[in-house]
């Protein structure tokens, strides 16, 4: 549970820009959002009680990057009509916000950040990244994508995270060619942190269980309420039942859920 | 078997006009006043805490919790919900925290926080029994009004719903009205040919209100993975895809009773609500709208003062059941085509 009941607030899109093919880097004027955000937690965004058409409900983003400005950077990909839509919003138009909400990332103190993001799993790695180098932290940060045209405008990446991503594709056509985990150096210490695609968190859960490395990732699942009524977004517990993804998670301990499929 | 009749009225009174300070959305029902007519719906607003400080629930008219049953129920496996055209499907389960920590747990933060909000503790079963031991054992506590039985779940002993089975519902209302003096208020499924029947049934068992309607039965399919969306393959449908079904509904439950009805399905708006009050409600509940924004029932709520006050109506008592047909209404209103 967040110690702050969340904000609801009608927030003005700044900006939208495409940053990758179907993906979009969404600005935010949210003062309120922007100040009381923590790297991994989440907003919910949606149009709002009058509109019945996709995206009907309010869909979950993470806190992608905060400006001491007020603004709130969203990192959004098209999968589908709520998606699509929201990829064609206009300066000038709004949006209702509710948020910040779930679980953050521990970051512990002084060690190295790894953080492994998948997709769009890159976006609460903006975040963290550029508030743990501000902090005299060192973070890798390594970013998956199945494709090269799907790889975040690496100038845009490195002014949000403060220093660039090493870039992994399937396709090798930007970066190294191959999967984001082949990137991971196991030996060394630090705190890891995965956020992507389910089969690539299970692949890096599995991965660090093997080798006893605690990993914490981010999950997704369909959400409701986004503040923990409605039990919609569970996620399986490793020691049987469900865990809520909204105010349980998104942040997990990744020994603390079930892998299998 | 003799009802052992509800405190207080059955219907809905004014408060007094003269000089009376009390808003005009505020009616006696079940014995108390209830300061708005607008409710949270069961399941989407937990226990009532998970709204605290994102609504003001003693501004409103009350809350019905997440339904109870006496043993924890651990809920369907993902995806428990999804986005249909202008609504959601869901199938949960039944996800709750059984009773025992219903009232270790939960029900403390209502009693100790709620002073003018009304809660409903919304109850469901596998057994007539299970109903009583819930009923039963919650009926000592402090911190609700009454309780909204959920019967659109399967019946174990007949395997057909309680909400579906005339003679299912007949003995589970009249059980629990042995088990407490507390208002009932039988939470209809719109799953039936004549949902009047069902309505009329519940009068005469002794029940004290009604809430009309629960989700309709749906079913999503993902054509690319030849797939069910839910884990469940089939959930309930809500929002304002339902809303002329639950607005239908409840009149056809009004005409066939006179016990109070709480009138859900799709409400988001003041103009949502009116049309179930007009239909025959006497209070209604949001639901999922909720989730879109938080705020929309204390936003019905303030819709609603702001119309009766433009049509300088004096209490929404006069707009229960107000609807004018045109004629008389034809035979066949209550059918399709």
């Amino acid at each position: 549970m967040t110690a702050a009941s969340p904000l609801r607030h009608r927030a003005s899109v700044l900006s939208n820009r495409r940053v990758a093919q179907d993906t979009w880097w969404l600005e935010l004027d949210s003062p309120g959002i922007a100040a009381a955000s923590r790297p991994g937690q989440f907003v919910m965004i949606g149009y709002g009680i009058e509109n019945t058409a996709a995206p009907f409900l309010p869909r979950p983003f993470s806190v992608g990057w905060r400006a001491a400005d007020g603004r709130v950077g969203i990192l959004l990909r098209a999968f589908g009509p709520g998606t699509t839509r929201m990829a064609r919003l206009r300066p000038g138009e709004d949006v209702l916000l509710l948020g910040p909400l779930g679980r953050p990332f521990e970051l512990g103190r002084d060690r190295p950040i790894v953080c492994v993001a998948g997709g769009v799993g890159l976006a609460p790695f903006l975040f963290l990244a550029d508030e743990a180098r501000t902090a005299g932290r060192d973070v890798r940060l390594l970013y998956g994508e199945r494709t090269g045209g799907r790889v975040f405008d690496p100038e845009l990446l490195a002014s949000l995270a403060g220093g660039p991503a090493e870039v992994w594709t399937e396709d090798g056509a930007v970066g190294q060619r191959g999967l984001v985990l082949e990137g991971i150096d196991w030996s060394a210490d630090r705190v890891l942190l995965g956020c992507g695609p389910s089969l690539m968190l299970r692949a890096l859960a599995e991965s660090a269980a093997e080798r006893g490395v605690a990993l914490q990732v981010s999950v997704e699942e369909h959400m409701g309420c986004g503040v923990g009524t409605c039990q919609g977004c569970v996620v399986p517990r490793a020691d049987g039942g469900w865990a809520k993804a909204c105010t349980d998670g998104p942040v997990f301990e990744a020994s603390e859920l079930a892998w299998s499929p | 078997m003799v009802p052992v009749s509800a405190v207080g009225a059955r219907g809905g009174s004014a408060p007094p006009r003269s000089n009376d300070p009390r808003p005009r959305l505020a009616q006696t029902l079940f014995g108390v006043e209830f300061q708005s007519p607008v409710l949270l719906a069961s399941g989407t607003c937990g226990y009532g805490r998970e709204y605290d400080g994102l609504i003001p629930l003693d501004r409103i008219g009350g809350l019905v919790t997440k339904a109870v049953s006496v043993e924890p129920r651990t809920g369907n496996p993902p995806h428990r919900i999804a986005e249909t055209p202008a609504g959601m499907i869901n199938a949960i389960g039944l996800h709750n925290v059984g009773l025992d920590r219903f009232i270790s747990e939960k029900l403390p933060w209502l009693r100790d926080n709620l002073e003018r909000a009304r809660v409903f503790v919304n109850v469901v079963g596998r057994t007539v029994e299970d109903y009583a031991e819930v009923v039963s054992r919650l009926d000592v506590e402090e911190g609700f009004l009454g309780y909204e039985i959920n019967v659109s779940c399967p019946n174990v002993k007949g395997g057909t719903m309680f909400g579906t089975d005339e003679a299912a519902l007949a003995e589970l209302v009249g059980r629990l009205r042995t088990c407490t003096e507390r208002p009932i208020v039988v939470k209809l499924t719109p799953n039936v040919p004549d949902i009047g029947v069902f309505a009329r049934l519940c009068e005469e068992e002794g029940a004290d209100g009604l809430s009309a309607i629960n989700t309709f039965p749906g079913m999503l399919i993902d054509v690319d993975r030849r797939r069910p969306v839910i884990g469940n393959v089939s959930g309930g449908v809500s929002g304002p895809a339902i809303l002329p079904m639950g607005v239908y509904l409840t009149w056809r439950a009004s005409r066939a009773s006179s016990l109070p009805i709480m009138g859900i399905g799709g409400i988001r708006s003041a103009r949502d609500a009116l049309q179930y009050i007009l239909a025959g409600a006497s209070l209604v509940q949001v639901g999922t709208a909720l989730f879109v924004d938080p705020s929309s029932a204390e936003a019905v709520h303030e819709g609603l003062e702001a119309h009766l006050e433009r049509h300088a109506i004096s209490s929404l008592t006069e707009m229960v059941g107000a609807l004018e047909l045109p004629a008389p209404p034809p035979p066949d209103a209550g059918t399709s085509g």
